[in-house]
């Protein structure tokens, strides 16, 4: 499934390099302009990229942690906790 | 009337661009070596228009209006806004609305429904391949956007449909052009997924066989059982497929593969042999 409204803010931010500024500076800002569900945007703002994984196309989302300036390193590392994550709880049914 | 004289495929891998001093000086030489020569080929094949056939990384298209298929009608096409392509040469690049309106035709004639842009950018997918194979001065860029990126994806069926449907306008076009095709993208990498960085050789291997010995209905089925299973970035191998069938199916040369970690993709670079009559 797609979250539209996260998957706009996302695709916004990597769209417009000033955008992408001005959220680094002051997210909140940015944020109450997209009408997000209250768990998504808790999401949002702790970089919770397992919860992000499952609503954003995949693009968008490595897209949004390189606005965001999330290092390659611990973007990989946390999307593929992600993979393993969700490979547990589907192998639990 | 126009003829096509040559069909080519390349990888357009960012990293390419972003991280090249990251790449190791072996894959750096396999990546400019195969770039190099389908510059070349390009070049040799002279084509006063090149139909390119790529995705599109969240440029001109949103979930909220996702074509599956896009023909770029513009006399004018912009160049790619990526800031990592800062230094790429084309800032503007021209299209040939001619051909592609007769393309669009052609296809509507056919029970082909793409849809239409007049004003396309074109991202790095479009121009890595243009720019890293030297082809400056481009000549003029018919593009057409596959959806590779967001499901639902055209099927690799209707895909092989579209390059035989491409062929078949470039041939009635009234013209006396010469037309290429360079399809990009693929072979096998994982963007923003846990498999991210992942490269499946194997798959990419057995891929290029299955264009090598050319048979349709082979391929389309072994890569419909198996790009569900991969990483999302060999869906473009969609463009290839298209490529293939503008080439009437056979004649599929590999060029150069390169399983190149640092910039997470099976590289591949490939043209089809379209017999002594070019």
């Amino acid at each position: 499934m797609r979250d539209y409204w996260l998957s706009k803010l996302f695709f916004d931010l990597q769209s417009s390099a000033p955008l992408g500024e001005e959220y680094r500076g002051s997210p909140k800002q940015i944020l109450d302009r997209y009408p997000l569900k209250p768990e998504v945007r808790t999401a949002v703002e702790r970089g919770d990229v397992a919860f992000l994984a499952q609503r954003v196309n995949p693009y968008l989302l490595r897209y949004y942690f390189v606005v965001v300036g999330m290092s390659e390193a611990e973007f990989l590392r946390k999307v593929r906790t992600a993979g393993a994550a969700a490979a547990a709880r589907s192998s639990h049914g | 009337m126009a003829k096509l004289v040559g069909v080519f495929a390349s990888s357009h891998a960012p990293l390419i661009i972003r991280s090249w001093k990251d790449v190791s000086p072996s894959h750096q030489q396999d990546l400019t070596r195969s770039l190099t020569e389908i510059g070349r080929r390009i070049k040799a094949a002279r084509p006063d228009v090149l139909i390119e056939i790529a995705p599109d990384h969240w440029v001109n298209f949103f979930i909220n209006n996702l074509p599956s298929i896009c023909v770029g009608m513009g006399e004018m096409h912009e160049g790619p806004t990526e800031p990592w392509m800062k230094d790429c040469p084309f800032k503007k690049i021209s299209g040939h609305p001619k051909l592609a309106n007769h393309i669009l035709q052609t296809a509507l004639e056919l029970d082909f429904e793409p849809s239409v842009s007049h004003h396309l950018t074109l991202d790095h997918g479009f121009c890595i391949p243009l720019w890293r194979s030297g082809l400056d001065p481009l000549p003029p860029i018919v593009p057409i956007i596959f959806n590779d990126l967001e499901p639902p994806y055209p099927s690799v069926r209707r895909c092989m449909q579209w390059g035989t449907m491409l062929a078949e306008a470039v041939q009635s076009y009234p013209e006396d052009i010469r037309v290429a095709i360079l399809a990009t993208g693929g072979l096998s990498h994982s963007i923003g997924e846990p498999t991210m960085g992942e490269i499946d050789e194997p798959f990419d291997r057995e891929c290029i066989l299955h264009f090598e010995k050319g048979d349709e209905r082979p391929l389309i089925d072994f890569l419909n059982e198996r790009l569900p299973t991969i990483g999302n970035g060999a869906a473009e191998i969609r463009n290839w497929v298209a490529a293939h069938g503008a080439a009437g199916k056979s004649g599929f040369e590999m060029i150069g593969y390169c399983n190149c970690p640092e910039v997470y993709v099976g590289c591949g670079f490939a043209s089809w042999n379209l017999g002594a009559s070019v």
